[in-house]
This record gives structure tokens, C-alpha cells and sequence, in this order.
């Protein structure tokens, strides 16, 4: 089974991914471009999603090895740095994180993470807007009649796409923040 | 200041305990649990960023590899920082002994 889905939400991907294991499913492959491929299983799952910065190789290696000793399978990497998805077989330690420190610098890492694209996307949005606006045709408003609406429709699918990353940006910048409420909770706990 | 690791956590204190032989990341889990009576149950995050953590800070470093795994122990740094901690704590302890005012405890 393939699911094809976008998030911008690393917990509610989690959750997500969860909700399909419970059905009976385990996670053999994760795509790019958010295609998940999914299997039957009369075993139970489950999925936690971690995120590191930039690993070397060899921290890299020791990052999975000790995870995979563990239990966990890793399903998905990202290089240089980005989200991880461990799978393993429901049991006694379903997590992994076992102590406030730890999940603390977790939302610590996916702060760092979700506002540095955020800023990135910003700046990217920032160049393409900065000459042109979002409609790019000189003159389109003071066309008139006929004319205008022609060029005015012509223009709009690309001023949309030039709005893409703004969205992407308000969508990081939203997980951001809720990062960062969950990190102030288990601060103030 | 203090060091931002100091007073140790429950996690940091135990693996620094654990390390005071060489094992690897998921022996000192094992370990942890034995000597804990099985109260600290260490997650593979968990013990991943502690460890890395307590190897930036030098308390512990990397003495050898087991076939993938690489293998840590507690360094002279480490040592003195536990050192610190148990007088820390006798102190602590010693609060909890003998003092009048607590008496109906």
C-alpha cells in the first residue's frame, strides 16, 4: 500500500504514521517526495521520528548502531541533517527518549530546525519578490479591458507558484512555535 | 558558574557510574538497569545524547571499538566531577540523619 502525504509538522507526521501501524501495517519505505509505502503485518508497530543535525560518517554510524541495538529499524535518513523515522516492534520501551532532558533538546534541535528554513524560504521569497512583485508583467495594471484580463489570468498560476515558499515559510514557522510551546511546557513542568 | 551538567541527572549520574569500566552504548543501558534494581530504563535517544554529551564535555572518552560499536570510559575529568557529586551528596545525606528538627520523619 502507498499513501501519498505533505507535512510540515514532524508530531503530526509521527502520528500520523502511527495511526496506520495500528491498522496492521508496518513501514518498509519512505520517499523524498512523501510517498509512504506501507506492508500487512499481524505484528504490531511503532514509528518514532528523531531529529539530528549534520553527522560525519562515523557519528552517523554510531547513531544508528546504537539505535539498532535498541530494536529500532531505520526506515528513513535525511543528509546532511534532518528527520529520522525508527520503527520497532511494540514492546516495553516504545520510546526514545526516556528522560525531560533529553526530549527538552529534542524540541531544541526541531526549534533550530523548523526556524532555519523558515528564515531560509524568507530570504528565497525575499529575491524573488524585490524586483518584481508577485505579478512580473510591466504595465499589467494599467492594461485595460480585454487585455488586462488576458495577461491578468496568463500571470496568475505563476504569481501562485512564486507564492509557494512564503506558505512553506508560515507552515515552518508555525511548527516552530509549537516546538517551542512544548519545549516552554516541559521547561516549566 | 556552575557547569551547565552539574548537579548530574539521574541519566548522566548513572552513566558515568556505569563507565567507571569500558562498555559500549547499549551495555551501559544494560548495566544502568542492573544497577539501578531496574528503576532506570534508559531509551536509545536518550543514551545517544548523553553520551555525546558527556564526550564533548570530556568526562568520557572512546577507548576502543567492540566489532561496530564503539566502546567508552570515564576519563580523570570524569572521575573528579563524580568525586564531586558523592560529597555533594553525603553532605545531603547527612542532612537527612540526625538533625532535630526533623525528627517526626
Amino acid at each position: 500500500m502507498k499513501k501519498c502525504k505533505l507535512f510540515f509538522d514532524i508530531e503530526k507526521e509521527e502520528q500520523w504514521l502511527n495511526e496506520q501501524l495500528q491498522k496492521g501495517y508496518r513501514c518498509t519505505h519512505i520517499s523524498g517526495l512523501g510517498i509512504y509505502t506501507f506492508e500487512k503485518t499481524d505484528k504490531r508497530n511503532v514509528m518514532r521520528l528523531d531529529y539530528q543535525d549534520y553527522l560525519s560518517k562515523k557519528k552517523r554510524d554510531n547513531y544508528k548502531v546504537l539505535y539498532e541495538d535498541f530494536g529500532w529499524n531505520h526506515i528513513k535518513g535525511s543528509w546532511p541533517g534532518g528527520i529520522h523515522y525508527w520503527q520497532k516492534e511494540d514492546g516495553e520501551q516504545n520510546d526514545i527518549f526516556s528522560d525531560r532532558q533529553s526530549r527538552n533538546n529534542y524540541y531544541k534541535r526541531l526549534m533550530g530546525y523548523s526556524s532555519g528554513l523558515s528564515i531560509v524560504l524568507l530570504l528565497f521569497s525575499y529575491m524573488l519578490f524585490k524586483d518584481s512583485g508577485v505579478y512580473a508583467t510591466e504595465g499589467l495594471w494599467s492594461m485595460e479591458g480585454v487585455l488586462f484580463w488576458k495577461a491578468f489570468l496568463f500571470e496568475t498560476p505563476f504569481a501562485l507558484l512564486k507564492l509557494i515558499p512564503v506558505c512553506m515559510a508560515v507552515f515552518y514557522g508555525v511548527s516552530y512555535y509549537k516546538a517551542y510551546q512544548k519545549y516552554s511546557m516541559l521547561k516549566e513542568k | 558558574m556552575k557547569h551547565k551538567l552539574l548537579p548530574l541527572s539521574e541519566t548522566m549520574h548513572y552513566i558515568l557510574l556505569a563507565l567507571r569500566e569500558p562498555l559500549h552504548g547499549y551495555a551501559v543501558m544494560q548495566k544502568i538497569e542492573e544497577i539501578s534494581n531496574g528503576t532506570v530504563i534508559l531509551a536509545a535517544g536518550t543514551l545517544y545524547g548523553a553520551i555525546e554529551n558527556l564526550n564533548k564535555h570530556g568526562w568520557i572518552e572512546p577507548v576502543g571499538e567492540s566489532g561496530r560499536r564503539k566502546v567508552y570510559m570515564v576519563t580523570a575529568e570524569g572521575k573528579t566531577i563524580l568525586k564531586k557529586e558523592q560529597s555533594r551528596l553525603l553532605h545531603i545525606l547527612s542532612l537527612y540523619e540526625g538533625s532535630e528538627s526533623n525528627e517526626e520523619m
